[in-house]
């Protein structure tokens, strides 16, 4: 039969995993991004870096203005 | 076996006749701006992660929005920056720190853009701007029977 103490350090050491995980999944989940889907359906991620997709960006954050402006 | 009285089958009648005249329109025409405004009220209602959203017709002039604002250019240079990124885009997704916005085009010219909340569920958020420009162009939607033929 495991000991005790060794159940508490594996349950604990899970949730500390699925903690990390959700954070990690997160934090990538955060980074602001650019998609463009094609008349066929195909997604294609833009390069924030890029001039076109500066611009989408741009054109974003003034919808969302509009958005808040009237919140 | 008692007969039900006919007085009250015909004052029912009367009744249910004035509640139908009564919600019909007096002979007015429905204009797309009716409908757009009807298929933005659909959307609001639905779509639970939605802050705001604007539909706009073929030439980007908004037929509906939620808010006050200059949704028109600013959904014209959302679109013109996505052409710039591929020649013929029908949705974009964008995801900034204070949101997310979604925009997509209809074959028809109508297009739908959406403001939402950040870490929105993105399929269903097209799936409802979808909707709204479905209910924008009816006839667009081919008839299918009820045994699928």
């Amino acid at each position: 039969m495991q000991k005790p103490y060794r159940f508490v350090l594996a349950r604990v050491a899970t949730y500390a995993e699925e903690g990390s995980a959700y954070l990690r999944r997160r934090r990538i989940r955060g980074l602001p991004f650019v998609r463009v889907w094609t008349r066929g359906g195909a997604p294609s991620a833009i390069d924030l870096d890029g001039e076109p997709g500066s611009r989408v960006f741009a054109a974003a954050a003034a919808l969302i203005a509009i958005a808040e402006s009237d919140a | 076996m008692t007969q039900a009285a006919t007085t009250a089958i015909h004052d029912a009648r009367a009744t249910f006749t004035v509640t139908m005249f009564q919600q019909m329109a007096d002979g007015q025409v429905a204009t797309p701006t009716d409908g757009a405004a009807a298929a933005l009220e659909a959307l609001v209602e639905t779509s639970a992660d939605l802050r705001a959203a604007a539909l706009l017709g073929p030439g980007g002039k908004v037929l509906a929005a939620s808010s006050e604002g200059d949704w028109e250019s600013g959904a014209r240079e959302l679109w013109k920056a996505a052409e710039e990124a591929d020649p013929d885009p029908q949705q974009v997704h964008v995801a900034t720190d204070d949101g997310e916005v979604f925009a997509v085009r209809s074959p028809g010219g109508n297009s739908a853009v959406g403001v939402a909340q950040r870490f929105a569920l993105a399929s269903l958020m097209f799936c409802d701007l979808r909707a709204a420009l479905r209910e924008l162009e009816p006839a667009d939607v081919p008839a299918v029977s009820r045994n699928g033929a």
